[in-house]
């Protein structure tokens, strides 16, 4: 059976990106949320076994979101993806509980080397 | 990986945020001191700045980032707004606008932003020194304590352990405390050297090093260590290992996702319309066939046809439908702008954002709103002395709103400037033979005809803005052309209203076919207002106008038959269709009523010297090409 994903991340560009290249490689994609509080709601909903999370969102931002699920799921496997210069986010996001990080630009390798990493 | 594919979807994003970028910073200017947006216009930099770099758009990226910064640091810095910032910030919008257009047509080497990046730049430098200096302004986040007090009070014992991270890891900072996180699964660390907080900072050059207690073996400790990714030299306890090759390839390909959105180029929903006029119009053929063959078996197709067409036919207007935001929202910059450059206060407000309308309706919108929005701002609002002088405040208004009525949508611009001076209009009026030269008065539909003249301007001195003559006539063409229909109102010192009507949808409307004489006419019903009996009802006249009298309503009339120049009589009773739009309203006397259809409309030039009644044409069941009369041009 195909690992599930949640996709969160404010723009539909990225979302469907990073979509593509996870179901390219069998993964099956199966809900997005735009905002960090969708990311905790639909956590909740879907379980997946993943989930790829932006750092910057409206509402509410992908650490608190990180936060926010890690209380509920100390074994939630989330991945960063954050931009160049987001140092210091990445490592808060890291103590809050994301188990990797990948940078933009993507290149699908990368990306698909780190869930491999979360997953394994 | 092809990047191409994604370009369309890039600067569809783009443009949302940048058109968001004005509204910020519009809002921002509006209120200095509230902060909200600051975080709003951080936001929109970010992603453009994150979806650039993926397509590789480095100079987009680059200017994208100087921006982000300084962003940043007015976020965490608590700054109001300044005109200067303000200004600033416009003109980085605007260069970002410009290099992210230029880059998805692959013009990325004309983007010449040096100016902009300098001013960003300095800017930002400003802030931070006074970030130093006062405290607070640009200064960083307090950093989260890290690891556990526990690992820092074990007992100095253990493996040391030696980590060196790929040259070209990004952040590796993050990939450090992910490589500690890793190890602490099979054993207590501490003495990470540099400590932790280092690992926030951009200089972190990706070496260190930590002892590992417990009993955990060599091979162990570095698989762990190597699980964290990027990771290019290991030494555990002195014994030094190579770098492994990267992991093998990904899982082979499989089945596509689900997605509940999908974005389609604007051509395929054109052509979709198209063949779906035609199905409409065979429709109509089927129909008739049915109806003279009296086979209750082809009679039951034909209906299931029908409503299998119509559902269609539905649909894809539906998926045309685009709220009006998408050409409303460039307007309050504009605006703005405008407003600054005339000297004038303005307060510009949007309402009924959320109604929709056909995409091809809209596109076309643009340039008459931006027409009558810079004569409001150019000729309508006064200058704030102006205003005091009149016991006005000194800031004006002007409103911009779409409103949906019935089968059409209003959209009005309203200034409360000093309305339109009918008395000189009146005299060029008469000058230019427009009007009777004894009349005394101009009602507001004559207002109206003098200013959509070609080249008319009241204009005392031409601006940059406005008053070269186009502008009303432009607009007043553009709308009437689409099938919809302008009307004024002003006031002397109070202002002017105009109001655009337009039918919601352009391509399939339902019209009710009517004959006169050998010829039938087709009339959409997007202004049909009901349908009564000629010779049944008085008619009386009014201002010299044949008229009729419906229920307390003077309704002008047209008989098509006079107006087209048919010959021979009348009948004694005929249908007067009465067409209603806005305030105006016209009764249109015909031979008979054919019944109603829905009709696709096809585009017309009609020849010089042809009556300006006809907005069109269509194909009718029978194949039989009919003229779609223009209800603007009747009333």
């Amino acid at each position: 059976m195909s690992h599930t994903v949640l996709v969160c991340d404010d723009a539909i560009f990225m979302r469907t990106m990073i979509s593509d290249i996870l179901a390219q490689a069998g993964f099956e994609v199966v809900g997005e949320a735009e905002t960090g509080s969708q990311a905790v709601e639909k956590y909740r909903q879907l379980k997946p076994d993943l989930v790829t999370m932006d750092i910057v969102m409206p509402d509410m931002g992908g650490i608190d979101a990180v936060r926010e699920i890690v209380k509920h799921d100390p074994d939630a496997k989330i991945l960063m993806c954050s931009a160049m210069g987001q140092q210091a986010l990445v490592v808060e996001a890291i103590q809050a509980g994301a188990k990797d990080f990948v940078v933009k630009p993507f290149q699908p390798s990368r990306v698909l080397e780190a869930v491999q990493r979360v997953l394994g | 990986m092809d990047l191409s594919q994604y370009a369309e979807l890039f600067l569809a994003e783009s443009r949302e945020h940048l058109s968001a970028c004005n509204q910020l910073l519009l809002e921002w200017e509006r209120s200095p001191a509230n902060l909200a947006p600051v975080g709003g216009l951080f936001r929109a930099v970010h992603t453009v700045k994150g979806m650039a770099a993926t397509m590789g758009y480095a100079r987009v990226t680059d200017l994208a980032h100087r921006a982000e910064n300084l962003l940043d640091l007015l976020r965490r810095g608590g700054r109001t707004a300044n005109d200067e910032l303000l200004q600033l910030l416009f003109r980085a919008r605007d260069a970002l606008e410009q290099a992210v257009e230029l880059s998805v047509v692959g013009r990325e080497e004309e983007i010449d932003v040096a100016e902009v990046v300098a001013d960003l730049d300095d800017a930002a430098a400003q802030l931070g020194r006074a970030g130093e200096a006062g405290g607070g302004i640009g200064a960083r986040p307090t950093p989260v304590p890290a690891a556990t007090p526990a690992i820092e009070t074990a007992v100095a014992a253990g493996r040391l352990v030696q980590v060196t991270l790929r040259a070209e890891a990004p952040l590796k900072g993050g990939r450090a405390l992910l490589v500690i996180k890793k190890a602490q699964a099979v054993g207590p660390v501490h003495a990470v050297t540099p400590p932790e907080s280092a690992f926030e900072a951009d200089e972190f050059d990706g070496r260190f090093s930590f002892r590992i207690g417990g009993a955990t073996g060599a091979a162990d400790i570095e698989r762990a260590v190597r699980a964290a990714g990027d990771v290019e030299h290991v030494t555990v306890g002195g014994e030094e290992r190579r770098a492994l090759p990267a992991p093998g390839a990904p899982p082979a390909a499989a089945p596509e996702t689900k997605s509940r959105h999908i974005r389609v180029e604007l051509g395929r929903l054109d052509s979709l319309m198209d063949l779906i006029g035609e199905l409409v119009t065979v429709r109509g053929r089927l129909n008739e066939l049915a109806a003279s063959a009296r086979d209750p078996a082809i009679d039951d197709v034909a209906i299931q046809v029908s409503r299998l067409s119509r559902e269609l036919q539905d649909e894809i207007i539906q998926a045309r439908m685009t709220p009006v935001w998408q050409v409303f929202d460039r307007f309050p910059r504009l605006v703005r702008d405008l407003a600054r450059e005339l000297g004038k206060q303005v307060a510009f407000r949007v309402e009924g954002k959320e109604i929709e309308l056909d995409r091809a309706i809209l596109d076309e919108l643009g340039d008459p709103l931006l027409h009558l929005l810079r004569n409001a701002v150019d000729h309508g609002v006064e200058s704030p002395a102006d205003r005091r002088r009149r016991g006005k405040k000194p800031e004006g208004e002007i409103v911009l709103a779409a409103v949906r009525e019935r089968a059409s949508v209003a959209i009005s611009v309203r200034d409360d400037g000093r309305g339109i001076d009918r008395k000189q209009i009146l005299e060029r009026a008469k000058r230019d033979g427009v009007v009777d030269p004894h009349a005394e008065a101009l009602t507001d539909d004559q207002l109206l005809r003098v200013l959509a003249r070609p080249g008319f301007s009241t204009a005392d001195a031409v601006t940059s803005v406005s008053g070269r003559g186009v502008g009303i006539d432009v607009a007043v063409t553009r709308i009437r052309a689409l099938g919809g229909s302008i009307d004024i109102r002003s006031e002397e010192g109070k202002g002017t209203t105009f109001v655009l009507r337009l039918p919601v949808t352009l391509a399939i409307v339902r019209a009710l076919i009517a004959g006169v004489g050998a010829e039938r006419y087709a009339l959409p019903l997007t202004y049909v207002a009901e349908t009564v009996e000629f010779g049944v009802q008085a008619t009386t006249i009014v201002e010299g106008r044949e008229a009729i009298v419906l229920r307390d309503r003077v309704v002008p009339l047209v008989h098509l038959r006079r107006l087209l120049g048919v010959s021979g009589d009348a009948p004694t009773r005929c249908p007067i269709i009465v067409l209603e739009m806005g305030e105006r309203r016209s009764g249109i006397v015909v031979d008979g009523m054919l019944g109603q259809q829905e009709i696709v409309v096809k585009g017309f030039d009609a020849p010089h010297g042809t009556l300006p009644v006809f907005s069109g044409a269509t194909i009718m069941g029978d194949g039989v090409p009919t003229l779609i009369l223009d209800a603007g041009g009747l009333l």
